[in-house]
């Protein structure tokens, strides 16, 4: 029990002192899931929507996979990313393995789904009515879908926290598309793995906590965005 | 305003709408009425462009209105109100200003003046979803008149409003709508409103336009029994025309000699129909002039809406319409001896085909 309190302990102390490697790493963990977020949210929101709108063959099919796509192993994410952007492989000339610009496309791949699914079933959920309502009205295809999101907006933002909410706890993709290294591409995730591995628990059980408190920072603010009373005018 | 010929629309449920010609002049209120399910709201949804046609042609405003290039600019010249207002999480004034937002435009003073023609410019700051039925639809209308669009399509926009409110929008509507000379399509059940607001009437009954006219004209003169049954037509009795003199005739039904005021020809099977509003009862034989007039005894008395209606047997069944003084001052109830009487001229021919 006692290493238990001694490692918090270590912790806090290690946060408190302000431990510049730890932040770095942080830094590099919110910057690419909130990048892939970012990059799936402007794929995966119109996607959705319009395979939400639209009627064409094997849409069934097409929603089917998507929604399998939710549940994505990341290793198999990051197993495919890793193969194309390995120097043989398709991508390779990118140079992109062992980097941010890869661990960001692992994970926008992870989220892409999700989003996807996620809009599909909300745009889905507009009663049609509605939909026809705004066309009625004088909008356009595009300017009806945009007036039906900002009617689920609260939906829409509950789909990027669950996105954001995924990648910041991933730990598969980024290990073998970005390798864990030092000052380059190790991540909150991937540095409690290694920390816990090597029996620094003080540090892993520090990372952790930084970990939860990035993530709980993000939904805040996400959170106060989706019932801000400005934006539910 | 709107040319429509051949159109075929067809569901999986296997209802079908086919209408072979229909024609909205440029500034009149055309309504179309019709029970639960006839397609009514298939067919405004098709001018709407809100669905696609397996055949037919569409006009709207001199434009192939089924050419999809053509539907944004035909949707930016007109609107619609259904019967839901179907409003967006928004302001009043903000829900007013999108058709505007929609087409690039802001114009405060537009929004500011359709929510005056619709008196509800104290709600303007209101979130919209916070209004009352009655307030939504106004909203829901001064939306659609922003634009000053050249159509209008309204389906049931009153269908769920009651009574008083309904009077009160439907009075303003009318205003606006002679104010902007727009042309109006208007699709509901409520036959008094189609009435009061109405050019043109089509009755559309199983996905086809039964008749179409002046409201009048199909009221007092349906065109075929289902057209009688929907517009209020009570008592319709199976007949055959004995005689005709100088479009006089004398019609063989329900036991007795009628008299109606038709072209029809002597030998044809017909249908004698009257409004219950055109039968008159009275305690005593003297008919005022009138050419149909016979002994009956009362068989019901229902409240209808601020009248009574009263079942007579006289040899067949007819339905009159009185008012409450006269029920209380003849004594109406049932067994009570009456006559009933109606002139030739309000009775009305359907011919039969056999």
């Amino acid at each position: 029990m006692e290493f238990i309190f001694e490692g918090f302990r270590k912790a806090v102390q290690l946060i408190l002192s302000g431990n510049p490697e730890i932040f770095a790493i942080a830094r590099l963990s919110l910057t690419v899931s909130l990048a892939a977020t970012a990059l799936a949210v402007l794929a995966g929101v119109p996607l959705g929507s319009w395979i939400a709108v639209k009627k064409f063959p094997f849409k069934k099919l097409l929603i089917a996979m998507v929604n399998t796509g939710m549940g994505l192993p990341p290793v198999v994410a990051g197993l495919v990313v890793m193969l194309f952007l390995a120097r043989s492989g398709p991508l390779g000339f990118l140079n992109w393995l062992y980097t941010p610009k890869g661990m960001i496309i692992a994970q926008f791949i992870i989220a892409l789904p999700i989003i996807t699914a996620l809009s599909i079933s909300a745009m889905q959920n507009v009663d049609p009515k509605f939909y026809n309502q705004i066309l009625a009205l004088g909008a356009s295809d595009r300017q009806a879908v945009w007036v039906c999101l900002k009617e689920i907006r609260l939906t829409m933002v509950a789909a990027v926290i669950a996105g954001f909410g995924r990648l910041v706890a991933e730990v598969g993709a980024v290990m073998i598309v970005g390798g864990n290294i030092r000052h380059q591409t190790r991540m909150l995730t991937t540095a409690t793995v290694m920390e816990t591995q090597m029996g620094n628990f003080d540090m892993a059980i520090a990372i952790g906590l930084v970990l939860l408190a990035v993530g709980f920072i993000v939904n805040l603010a996400l959170t106060l965005i989706q019932q801000n009373k400005v934006l539910a005018r | 305003m709107i040319k429509l010929s051949g159109l075929r629309l067809a569901f999986d449920t296997g209802f079908s709408l086919a209408v072979d010609s229909l024609k909205v002049r440029e500034g009149e209120v055309f309504a179309i009425i019709g029970p639960n399910g006839a397609g009514k709201t298939t067919l405004l949804n098709a001018m709407a462009m809100l669905n696609r046609p397996a055949a037919g042609n569409l006009e709207i405003m001199g434009r192939d209105a089924l050419a999809s290039a053509n539907k944004l600019p035909l949707r930016r010249a007109m609107a619609a109100v259904f019967s839901q207002p179907y409003l967006i999480n928004d302001t009043v004034f903000n829900n007013v200003a999108l058709p505007l937002k929609l087409r690039g435009r802001v114009d405060a003073a537009a929004v500011e003046e359709a929510l005056e023609l619709f008196r509800i410019t104290h709600l303007r700051d209101r979130n919209a979803k916070t209004l009352s039925q009655g307030e939504s639809h106004r909203a829901a209308l001064a939306r659609a008149f922003v634009t000053r669009p050249k159509l209008l399509l309204l389906d049931e926009p009153f269908a769920s409003l009651d009574e008083r409110v309904k009077e009160s929008v439907i009075q303003d509507l009318r205003k606006v709508i002679k104010i902007s000379g727009a042309a109006v399509v208007l699709v509901t059940q409520d036959q008094a409103g189609a009435l009061t607001l109405a050019d043109t009437l089509a009755v559309l009954v199983g996905g086809r336009i039964l008749q179409q006219g002046e409201p009048q004209e199909i009221f007092s003169r349906p065109a075929s029994k289902e057209v009688a049954d929907f517009v209020g037509v009570e008592t319709i009795l199976s007949g055959r025309v004995s005689a005709n003199s100088e479009n006089l005739c004398s019609v063989e039904a329900g036991g007795h000699t009628l008299m109606a005021v038709s072209a029809c020809a002597a030998g044809d099977s017909v249908f004698f129909c009257l409004r219950p509003e055109d039968i008159s009862v009275s305690r005593n034989a003297d008919a005022g002039g009138r050419r149909n007039n016979f002994k009956a005894k009362v068989t019901g008395v229902a409240p209808w809406g601020l009248q009574y209606k009263v079942e007579l047997d006289c040899g067949f069944t007819a339905q009159a319409a009185v008012t409450k003084q006269l029920v209380d001052g003849l004594g109406l109830k049932p067994g009570a001896e009456v006559y009933a009487s109606f002139k030739a001229t309000a009775a009305h021919l359907i011919k039969r085909n056999l």
